[in-house]
């Protein structure tokens, strides 16, 4: 069946070469203190100051026109840098959404002048964007939101609440999903724009939600007569659906749906080595053969995504299959090693299995549950 | 891939498709040898690819191979195909003309040889030997003195007890009591080598047969919940099933695409533990998909006239073949034990540089 016949993605000689640097600048960092390195890191690592060394390496907004202070490399070279973060664990938080998503969502449909404001200052590290999607009554069935944006001289008065929003307490801006048009029962997709909120603006409120660790990653946020200069829509008014759909093959599809546990595996296998279990290893290499499949897809899909093929399926295949397994590492981790995970203790290997038990909850829901996501590839493979 | 690759696959799916029914497969199953479709096979060149030209083969390289095996197994092609090709491939590398008729091979036990006057004298037992019964010959390894080689023997002399697989497939027993054969062509080999490279062999074309079956698998699913209906409606409406249909494509595409990569380093020259992580999770893949596949289609799915269980049982034999799930992991275990200065990172990204392996 072609549609989950993906391309074979073999890196260059020079990729390889680059990822080997790459990975040097990043061990030399940790070795040197810079960062500390974490499961989930992409989620709870925030560190402005790590983002702006990345930055200025360079490594945000990889693929953007030069001119908006990108460096013009292809998705495979992003791709590479992604990874390296995410196996290492360094703490890219701060910077994630902006370069993962409201970057592309500017170079596809921002007016110039937004591309001119805000992509060279994502580039350095230092402007951080979140994404206001879901509210305390829409979450899977995010077309039910009900945020709105009404017209006003020059621009838009917002009002609604978001949830759930990750690193906005972090955040200078934020892309609100939001009503422009009343709903319509008939076409549940319409009506719908997305706005750049400037998280200073009078009228917004974050309010941290603390996570189950006691940690803060994700807030509430609300609108109350927030005005929105019309500058600041993104897009086409009415399109805001169509655009966020267009977004989450990205969101879905990275190395971040597969990788967020990855530090667990690679310090399981050093223990394993250590303690020459053979049998232990037979276990967990299993489990690196899953990776490395689910690893392919991954890359198969950005080639893809980068020729503009329509991958929505493989997309919600990879992060249906890949954060499944991040949470299986941690399950086999710790059968495999008798121990007593603690984000407090001196072992490396208890460290990180805490993280990925604690953190594991959240794998299989954000960027769409797995549940809807298999509905979302059941009915691709039932059309013809 | 060569340039022919996907006119070969065309004209192989038209094949398979018009001949390779299910009423061919039953009829195989019952024991009755598939040969007409055998000498089409032949005839278009399908049993000698991947040999090279110069060599009497048909040419094409080994992507192309592997995917017609992918084929084969999608049609679940009732015939020692991927056996005949193992041993054409092999020889190929002594400069042997490829066989034409039905061959399989052993190279786990050895044989003994014992010269007399009038040619050599050939004894000991094969055991799980696939196709024995219909294959004319069969590639071993033997030793003669001091001596260690592999032949091909002819199979006509030497006493078959047969054996199926769960799929029905003939695995057979094969002992040789002072059996005579005039005359042999010995090819010296390292025993180790030869069978790294067999099971390999074995392993990828196990590995490509499986996707294809996991592909049908899926394609028959997805029929099936298109056209039964329950509570007045298709099954697919169901949210249960739905959940069901993206698990079984999402275990097809994740088994598809490692086969790919591994057929694909196989192919460069470039293989490491490709096929290990496509062989353990392919298995790993076929389970899940038969038991899926299964639920789905409910009792129909479990008779003998629907056509599922031909497809099922393969998965289900082939998984155990040429190494199952703990198997692989056990290389791979054994490699990054052996490698303790590589972080599994680096195991993991560091590809074989092409140049290099040259
Ligand atoms: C760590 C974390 C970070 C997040 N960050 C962000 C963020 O930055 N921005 C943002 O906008 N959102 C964010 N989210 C929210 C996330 O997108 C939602 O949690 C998700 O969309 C599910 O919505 P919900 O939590 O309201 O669950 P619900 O939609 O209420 O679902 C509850 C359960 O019902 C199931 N269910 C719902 N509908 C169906 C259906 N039709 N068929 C079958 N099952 C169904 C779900 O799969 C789930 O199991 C984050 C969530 C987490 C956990």
């Amino acid at each position: 069946m072609n549609k989950l016949d993906l391309p074979i993605i073999e890196f260059t000689d020079e990729q390889v070469k680059f990822r080997k640097e790459v990975r040097k600048f990043l061990e030399d960092a940790r070795d040197s203190g810079t960062f500390e390195s974490k499961c989930d890191s992409w989620l709870s690592g925030y560190d402005p100051e790590f983002s702006r060394k990345i930055g200025s390496q360079g490594w945000i907004g990889m693929t953007w026109p030069k001119k908006y202070g990108g460096s013009e490399q292809s998705a495979i070279e992003r791709y590479i840098v992604i990874e390296e973060l995410l196996a290492i664990g360094a703490p890219v938080a701060a910077h994630w959404f902006a370069d993962r998503q409201t970057g592309p969502l500017f170079l596809r449909y921002g007016t110039e002048k937004q591309k001119e404001f805000f992509l060279p200052k994502i580039t350095e590290g230092s402007c951080y964007f979140s994404l206001g999607m879901s509210e305390p009554n829409s979450g899977s069935d995010l077309a039910s939101i009900s945020t709105r944006a009404e017209k006003t001289d020059g621009g838009w008065i917002l009002n609604g609440s978001k949830t759930w929003t990750s690193g906005a307490h972090h955040s200078h801006y934020m892309i609100v999903l939001c009503r422009t048009a009343p709903k319509d029962p008939k076409y549940r997709h319409g009506g719908m724009s997305q706005i750049i909120v400037d998280l200073t603006s009078p009228g917004v409120s974050i309010r941290p939600i603390k996570f189950l660790t006691g940690e803060k990653h994700f807030n509430e946020v609300f609108f109350e007569n927030v005005f929105v200069s019309e500058e600041n829509i993104v897009g086409t008014e009415g399109d805001g659906w169509k655009q966020n759909m267009q977004e989450l093959a990205y969101e879905r599809s990275g190395p971040e749906r597969m990788l967020s546990t990855f530090p667990l595996l690679g310090e399981l296998i050093s223990v394993l080595r250590e303690n020459n279990d053979k049998q232990g290893l037979k276990e967990t290499m299993k489990l690196v053969a899953r990776l490395n499949s689910f690893r392919l897809m991954s890359l198969g899909v950005a080639q893809y995504l980068e020729e503009g093929k329509d991958v929505s399926i493989a997309a919600a295949l990879v992060k249906d299959l890949g954060t499944k397994f991040e949470k299986d590492i941690a399950e086999t981790a710790r059968l495999i090693i008798s121990s007593v995970p603690s984000v407090h203790s001196r072992k490396q290997f208890e460290k990180y299995l805490a993280q990925s038990i604690l953190h594991s909850p959240g794998f299989t829901l954000r960027g769409g549950t797995t549940e809807i996501l298999r509905g979302i590839v059941s009915k691709g493979m039932i059309a013809e | 891939m060569s340039e022919m690759h996907e006119l070969i696959l065309d004209s192989t799916t038209k094949i398979l498709k018009d001949i390779c029914t299910k009423e061919l497969v039953d009829k195989s199953e019952e024991g009755q040898w598939a040969g007409d479709l055998w000498e089409v096979l032949v005839e278009s060149g399908i049993t000698s690819i991947g040999v090279p030209e110069s060599t009497g083969g048909t040419g094409g390289d080994f992507v192309d191979a592997f995917h017609i095996l992918r084929l084969a197994g999608k049609y679940a092609v009732p015939l020692p195909l991927s056996e005949t090709l193992i041993v054409n491939w092999l020889l190929a590398g002594y400069g042997v003309i490829p066989q034409e008729e039905p061959v399989t091979f052993e190279l786990n036990s050895k044989l003994q040889l014992e010269k007399n006057d009038a040619g050599f004298l050939v004894n000991g037992a094969l055991e799980n030997v696939s196709w024995a019964r219909n294959a004319k010959k069969i590639l071993v390894l033997a030793s003669l003195e001091e001596e260690t080689f592999v032949t091909l023997l002819p199979l006509e002399d030497a006493y078959i007890e047969n054996n199926n697989n769960l799929a029905g497939e003939p695995i057979d027993t094969v002992v040789f009591e002072d059996v005579m054969v005039n005359d042999i062509e010995t090819y010296i080999v390292e025993e180790n080598t030869l069978q790294e490279k067999v099971i390999d062999l074995g392993g990828l074309s196990k590995a490509a047969m499986m996707s294809g079956a996991l592909d049908k698998v899926l394609e028959l699913s997805v029929q099936y919940i298109k056209e039964r209906e329950q509570f007045g409606r298709p099954l697919h409406k169901l949210q249960a099933i739905q959940q069901h249909i993206a698990v079984l494509s999402g275990e097809t595409i994740a088994a598809l695409t490692i086969t790919n990569k591994a057929i694909d380093s196989y192919d460069k020259g470039t293989t490491d533990n490709e096929i290990a992580y496509a062989k353990l999770k392919v298995n790993e893949s076929a389970g899940i998909v038969a038991e899926i596949a299964h639920q789905i289609h409910g009792a129909i799915g479990a008779t003998h006239e629907h056509q599922l269980h031909h497809l099922t049982r393969r998965l289900w034999a082939w998984r155990d073949q040429f190494g199952n799930e703990n198997f692989w992991a056990e290389k791979l275990a054994e490699k990054i034990m052996d490698s303790q200065s590589q972080t599994l990172w680096e195991m993991m990204t560091e590809e074989q540089m092409i140049e290099t392996m040259q």
